[in-house]
């Protein structure tokens, strides 16, 4: 599975998934932690809609961590402050970098939250839609 | 003169932060985090956006350190802001891939995918909420579980990801003029110093960071009498917007090869501006200009606005000094704004003593020269 959908699920997801996944790796190989979790900014570049023009609108406080397994390097980012969730990443991250076989065996554990992350955004979305507005036309117009 | 230096404050200043602290919690009861973030959202919104850096929990902190002043809080979000490394650059975002939780529009009733009205006050009757005071935690849990468990009927399963843009629409309809891509890199006023005339990158950062009451003001100030802009809301979206970062180990630019970092959310205002231009043979037609806002969190005002001096800065009327880059730019922000006017307080022995010396040298002049002339 591509690193944008994987990090969507882990970010978006149960936490547990991700300490799972993260667990299942440090428990039988040697993850060296190349950069402790540690916090950052990455600065947010926008895409105007006035003149289609790029600006910077702001920065956002993100935690990054970076591992390597077998001479191959992680990283695991995450907005806010999460020490925790940083590094679980960067070794899920080294683990598919490094191409071991414990990510064959992920990705139907990653479609399953997907769908379940896919639920909530409906059930959400159904409630957002409740304050749609339906007017009732008094002309044509 | 001579000039002295002077000592001797140090434990007076000791204690009185011992004395704002006290202020802090005299009452006996504390505003927690948490509370903080769970029940101050329109403060938090606005703190990250005149902040610039966005981080609910930060802003929280910040809000209960200063006691809830909107003005000290944003700066001690600056403050701290300038003590982390920039790590990464965003992908560029671009606001078809919000999640919507709200999307109005007032210039057209029937927009693609309708009016979504999300949370919003607009609509509320303004009068205190007694009922508040007696709310307890248990309640508002209560009330959040029967809310959730209430199952809406699927009959509307439009996607909140890629709604249609009004603008897109008029563009179709060929109302408003379409554009290309513009993909020169920004300037950054958090690296480099603004130097007037400013470039469009800069003046869009520097008014997304401004303080709400000044941005709002500037523009309540051009519809009222300083400016030629009666503008309309093209669309207002208020949702969460998804961030990527590249690569940055390989420098691979591929889509699908980029990190998610999570959400924030975003208010953003397309302004609509009739214009009137003149065609040939001086015939007069009515264009539609945009002016663009958008912020950290949901800060409708700002966000509008924000799009209103857009506009007045990109077409730089000299009658008005709302079209003035350095008269906008240089006075909406808050650290610089309220940092500049609060060191007022601040000791001025030297500079004042140096005047009242002027002064009574003058007026010991004159008292000489009118007791010369009464002689």
């Amino acid at each position: 599975m591509k690193r944008k959908r994987r990090t969507e699920i882990l970010i978006n997801g149960s936490k547990e998934l991700a300490a799972q996944l993260a667990d299942e790796i440090i428990h039988h190989y040697d993850v060296e932690t190349i950069e402790e979790p540690n916090n950052g900014l990455v600065m947010v570049k926008v895409r105007e809609t006035a003149k289609k023009s790029m600006f910077y609108m702001g920065e956002v406080f993100v935690t990054e961590c970076k591992v390597q397994i077998n001479g191959s390097i992680g990283l695991g980012i995450v907005k806010s402050h999460d020490h925790e969730l940083a590094y679980q990443l960067a070794v899920i991250d080294a683990a598919y970098n490094v191409g071991l076989q414990e990510t064959s065996e992920w990705t139907s554990r990653l479609l399953g939250e997907e769908e379940r992350i896919v639920e909530q955004r409906k059930t959400a979305q159904s409630k957002v839609l409740k304050t749609k507005v339906s007017f009732e036309t008094m002309d044509d117009e | 003169m001579a000039y002295v230096a002077v000592r001797g404050g140090t434990i007076a200043i000791e204690e009185s932060i011992k004395r704002l602290k006290f202020e802090r919690v005299k009452k006996g009861a504390i505003a927690t985090i948490p509370s903080i973030e769970g029940g101050m959202r329109g403060l938090i919104d606005q703190v990250m956006s005149e902040g610039s850096l966005y981080s609910e929990t930060l802003a929280a902190i910040a809000i209960k350190q200063a006691e809830g002043n909107p003005e000290e809080a944003v700066f001690l979000l600056r403050a701290y802001r300038s003590t982390l490394p920039r790590k990464h650059y965003s992908r560029t975002i671009q606001s078809e891939d919000m999640l919507i939780e709200r999307r109005i529009s007032a210039s057209f009733k029937n927009i693609p995918g309708g009016q979504v009205l999300g949370a919003t006050p607009d609509y509320t009757h303004r009068l205190l909420d007694f009922d508040l005071i007696q709310e307890t935690e248990e309640e508002a849990r209560q009330w959040l579980s029967d809310f959730q468990e209430i199952q809406e009927k699927e009959s509307d399963l439009r996607d909140l990801i890629q709604y249609p843009k009004v603008l897109d629409y008029l563009r179709k309809e060929g109302l408003i003029a379409d554009c290309d891509n513009q993909d020169q890199e920004p300037d950054d006023v958090t690296r480099k110093s603004l130097e007037f005339p400013t470039s469009r990158s800069q003046r869009l950062q520097v008014l997304t960071r401004g303080q709400t009451g000044a941005v709002t003001s500037l523009a309540y100030a051009v519809i009222r009498a300083y400016g030629s802009v009666h503008p309309t809301v093209g669309e207002l979206r208020v949702g969460e917007m998804p961030i990527y970062i590249d690569n940055p180990i390989n420098q691979k630019t591929e889509e699908d090869d980029a990190y998610y970092l999570g959400e924030m959310k975003l208010t953003e205002v397309e302004m609509l501006i009739p214009v009137t231009v003149e065609k040939e043979r001086g015939k007069k037609e009515i264009e539609f200009e945009i002016g663009y806002g958008i912020c950290f969190g949901q800060n409708e005002t700002k966000a509008i606005a924000m799009g209103i001096l857009d506009n007045c800065l990109e077409n730089k009327n000299p009658q008005y000094p709302t079209s003035d880059e350095e008269f906008v730019l240089f006075h909406i922000d808050s650290v610089e704004s309220s940092g500049f006017i609060s060191h007022l307080k601040m000791p001025h022995y030297v500079t004042f003593q140096s005047k009242l010396d002027s002064a009574r040298k003058t007026k010991r002049q004159e008292n000489a020269s009118q007791k010369e002339s009464n002689l």
